[in-house]
Parts: structure tokens; sequence; C-alpha cells
């Protein structure tokens, strides 16, 4: 039963992790920025291709990170940019993210070739027994990475001038340019913030299960999942969202075999798509009519 | 000969998806990402009355016809509560839904392991089995789509798609039951699409859930819009064109290892290339922005 709970956890670890990145553009950019998944494995493969040039572990982390923090605001200036300068909507934003992720999915999978990898150090440990569940170090460290990031983006959003300036143009673009804020500063540092938390995300996955080109595609539709079910504007919501989401997917295969975790997180995401569109903590917007 | 048979029996079954598509999309203005699993269920049940009962083809397309269809009708159904871009998340979950029934549903659809064997069409006394016989087959469920979906294009009802596409609440006014017209489009798509699914099983005589994934859903619905969303032609267009330029690379020399890579950065790149420069695609004329008279 602990074991199950502790399960629980490490998966929602994960998901809130991309949860957040990804509803922190989302809340700005306002479309579903599907290339979030990709900046995932990137992360990962970006490790991967550090350690095995030579660069130190610690560094080549780092190094990942910002990679990915650079390569989401990239694909914000080059594609979504000039795509909303020409007066996109969400739909055709919502496209090019997809044709972006095919692309720079495939792109790995030419480079590095579509089998798993490792970047695992040293030899598989037996884990550590905490209240009779098992738990490898870097599912702690997932676990921990996650909480720490989680609360201090929160803190970042709620309390420094920059974060506020990024929730002031989440909340009323125009308002916010008027009032003096550099929205085109904003949307980078929103999209650099975002992919770095999906870069880590990346890391702690491969880390934890290996990797192979298609990681991302799943991690990022559970953490849209946990996005919506959480409610879109609230980041303890999200995580919210993703215990949730992680209890049903350990939970479930209890009783159920786990081939079927994505089914069970989609049908919950179809459930409140159509019951509680708002999710758990966001509050009920009337579309308005004319 | 019989690689560019093949080459055109692809395009044949791909111009059915994407007609299929344009109708719920490009002509209503619903993107959806979840018609590989139309076209999956289309093939699965093909394969499985033909593998497990021994019916005759064409009872098979008809049954599934009738089970895609349903499950078009539950695709549709919550469009009318979920709204635009929330409904295109909702779409991919009843994607992912189906890929996992078939994937782990194993004591009925074999899972991943798939179905191998399944016996080719027999019609009226024919036997459909050399690449001739399929271009044929092929061809004419094409036409006879391409047919039908024109006629319902033309028609009063093809209107009110279209209305409901530029000004869903406009039509609402004008006393339109659009709940009524969104749910039936989505059943004529998705049994459109089954039909595909049937001439792809019997064609290959092998399937497996990994050809009815999210993935293809994307592809599918690239084909409608670089081809030209809201516009017929374009989808014939787009799927000659998004099934040759890939195979064109094999004559460049491209090794068969990378082709599948390189066969989706390209399209991908399109996609983006298209959204960027030329939203309606080659000949379309909806490009999914609201109030866009094209």
């Amino acid at each position: 039963m602990s074991q199950l709970i502790a399960n629980a956890l490490i998966t929602a670890a994960i998901i809130a992790l991309v949860a957040v990145g990804f509803q922190l553009i989302f809340q700005t950019a306002r479309f579903f920025h599907f290339a979030h998944g990709v900046i995932i494995t990137c992360g990962a493969y970006c490790a991967y291709w550090l350690t095995r040039e030579g660069t130190p572990f610690t560094a080549a982390l780092i190094l990942s990170v910002l990679f990915c923090a650079a390569l989401g605001s990239a694909i914000w200036v080059f594609t979504y940019r000039p795509l909303q300068a020409r007066g996109a909507g969400p739909t055709i934003l919502l496209l090019a993210s997809l044709g972006s992720y095919i692309v720079i999915q495939n792109v790995i999978s030419l480079w590095f070739g579509n089998d798993t990898k490792t970047i695992r150090q040293g030899v598989v440990h037996e884990g550590l027994e905490i209240l009779g569940a098992r738990i490898t170090p870097v599912q702690a460290l997932t676990m921990l990475t996650s909480a720490v990031l989680i609360v201090g983006l929160h803190f970042f959003l709620q309390k420094t001038r920059i974060g506020n300036a990024m929730r002031a143009v989440a909340n009323d673009p125009e308002l916010a340019m008027i009032s003096g804020i550099d929205s085109n500063r904003v949307f980078i540092g929103t999209f650099a913030i975002g992919s770095a938390l999906a870069g880590v995300a990346g890391i702690l996955m491969a880390l934890d299960i290996d990797m192979n080109p298609q990681m991302g595609m799943n991690a990022l539709l559970m953490g849209v999942v946990a996005v919506i079910i959480g409610g879109v504007n609230s980041i303890p919501g999200v995580a919210l969202g993703a215990l949730l989401l992680g209890m049903a997917q350990n939970f479930g295969v209890w009783k159920i075999s786990s081939q079927w975790q994505d089914a069970i997180a989609f049908i919950i995401l179809l459930a409140f798509l159509l019951f509680r569109p708002q999710g758990f903590m966001g509050k009920k917007v009337k579309k308005a009519t004319i | 000969m019989d690689y560019l048979l093949h080459i055109l029996i692809l395009i044949g079954i791909y111009v059915i998806l994407s007609l299929s598509l344009n109708l719920i999309a490009g002509y209503t203005g619903i993107l959806s990402i979840a018609h590989a699993a139309f076209y999956g269920v289309g093939a699965y049940v093909a394969a499985l009355m033909a593998l497990k009962l021994g019916t005759p083809f064409l009872a098979n397309v008809i049954c599934a016809i009738i089970l895609s269809g349903l499950l078009g009708a539950l695709v549709g159904i919550p469009s009318l509560r979920i709204r635009d871009d929330y409904f295109v998340i909702a779409t991919f979950a009843f994607q992912v839904i189906t890929f996992s029934v078939l994937n782990n549903w194993v004591s009925f659809t074999s899972g991943p392991m798939g179905l191998p064997g399944i016996p080719q069409p027999r019609i009226f006394g024919l036997q459909v089995s050399s690449h001739w016989q399929f271009l044929v087959l092929v061809g004419i469920c094409a036409i006879l789509v391409f047919l039908a979906a024109r006629r319902i294009v033309e028609s009063p009802f093809g209107r009110v798609l279209k209305a409901i596409r530029e000004d869903e609440v406009f039509a609402l006014a004008a006393g339109k039951n659009v709940a009524a017209y969104k749910v039936l489009v989505f059943v004529i798509g998705a049994a459109m699409a089954s039909v595909a699914g049937a001439l792809y099983a019997t064609y290959i005589t092998f399937i497996d859930p990994t050809s009815f994934t999210v993935m293809e859903s994307i592809f599918i619905i690239s084909i409608v819009i670089i081809g030209g969303a809201g516009n017929l032609w374009g989808s014939v267009l787009g799927a000659a064109v998004l099934v040759i330029l890939p195979e064109a690379l094999r004559f460049v020399g491209l090794p068969s290892s990378v082709a599948a890579n390189v066969r989706q950065i390209i399209y991908g790149a399109l996609l983006v290339a298209f959204m960027m420069w030329r939203p309606q695609g080659f000949i379309g004329e909806y490009t999914f922005r609201k109030g866009d008279q094209g």
C-alpha cells in the first residue's frame, strides 16, 4: 500500500513538473504549446550527448537545462511570434506547435536512433526503504526537485517583479503593455522558464527509466491532463491534478493491468472537460456569445 | 510497376481519409486529431470479421461503417459542450483511448502482435488480390467517397456546415440545430474513414495498432490542411503530394532506415511552413482563423 502511494507520488512529481511548465506557457501565450513535449526529450538527450562527449555530469545537467530554455525561447521567437504577428489564432498556433514537435522529435531520432538510451551513472542500487516503501535515490531526488521547483515557481510568480509582470501579461496583455511591461521580454522569459522545467523533467525521467525519442509526448499529454483538471490558472490546482493522475494511474494498476494507464488518464480528462471544465481550482468562465 | 501501383493505392486510401476529415475540419471547422481512431476501428472490424467469422468483404465494410459511425457520434457529442481548442484535446483523448483499446485488449485484437493473414476481398464472386485489382477497388471507393462528399458540401446540409464554421452562434440564431449537424458530420466522416481502414487491412493483409496512432491522426490532418481545408480537390492534391514526396526521396538515395523519420520531418516542416506563409494550404478556403472568409 505504501509502495503504491510512493509510486503515485513519484509519477505525480514528474507530471507536475511538466504541467507547471506547460501551464506557465499556456497562461501567457494562450494556446497549447505541444512542442513542450519534445523539449522534455531534448533535456534528456542533451544530457546524454554532453556526458558522452566527456562533460562532467553536473555540468552536463545544467547545460542541458539551459539549452532547453534557449530552445523553447527560440521556438517562440522563430515560430510563434511571427505567427501571432500575422494574427494567427490559437488553433493555427496549436498546429504549428504540432509540426514543430514532429520535426524536432524526428531530428532526435535521426541523430541518436530510436533505441532506448541511458544516462544513468553507476550501479543500480536497491533503493532506500522509507515507511514501508522502496524508493531509489533518483526517485527521491525527483520528488524533492519537483517540489522545490514548483513551490519556487509559485513564489516567483507571486512575489518577484518579473513574476508579477508575467502574471500581468497572462491576465491582460494589453493592459500590461499600457502599464509599461515589455511583453516580448515576458514571453521569452516565460518560454525559457517553462522549457527549463521541461528539461529538468526530461533529465529526471531519463535518470529513472531511461529514454527514447518518444518519451516526451506521453509525459506531455499527462501534463496537459493535469493542467486541465487542475485549473489552467492555478499552480496548486495543477499540483493537485498531477497528484490525482499519479494516484489514478498507480492505484489503477492495482486492479487493472498497467497498460491501461493512458486510457484511465484520458477518461478522467474527458470527464473533467465535460462536467467541470474549469478544473479543480479554476473559476467558471462564461463563454461570451454574441 | 508494382511499386507505382502500390503508391497509387496508398494515395487512394489517404484521399478517402483526408476527404472525410475535410468534411469535419475543413467544412465544419472542427479540428479533430481523432481520425486515425476511426480509420483503425474500420480496419480492425473488417479484419476481425474476415478472420473470425469469414464473412464477405462488403458485409465487413458495412459493419465497419456502423461501428465507426457510432464512435464518430461518441466523439461528436462532446463537441457541443467543449469549445474550440479544448475540444482538440478531447479528440486527442479519444484517439489515445481507442489506441489503448486496440493495443491492450489482447484477447480480442491480439494487441501489439497484430492480425496477420487477413483474407483479401471477394466481391460478388470476384477475387481482389493483385495490385491492379486493388487499385481498381480503391479507386472506385475513392471516387464514390469524393462524389458523396461533393454531394454533401453542395447541398443545404453542406451550407449549414459552412455556416457553423464561419459563425456558429449565427447559425444557431438562424434556427439550425447545430448540435445535430456536428454529430452527423462526425458520423459521416468516421464512416468514410472506416472504409479506408477496411481497404488498408485487406490490402496489406496485416494490421497492428501502430498504424493508427496519434501521429497518424496528425498526418491526416496535415494532408487536409496542406492540401487545402474546405476544398475537396485540396484533399486529393494533399494526399498525392504527402504520399509521393517522401517516396521520391528514396530515389535520391536516402537509406530506408531513416526514411520514416525524414518523411515525418517533411510533413511536420510543411505544416509549420504552411501555417506561417499559406494557412489555406494549396487550394483551401478555410484557415482555422475565426471569422476568416478565405
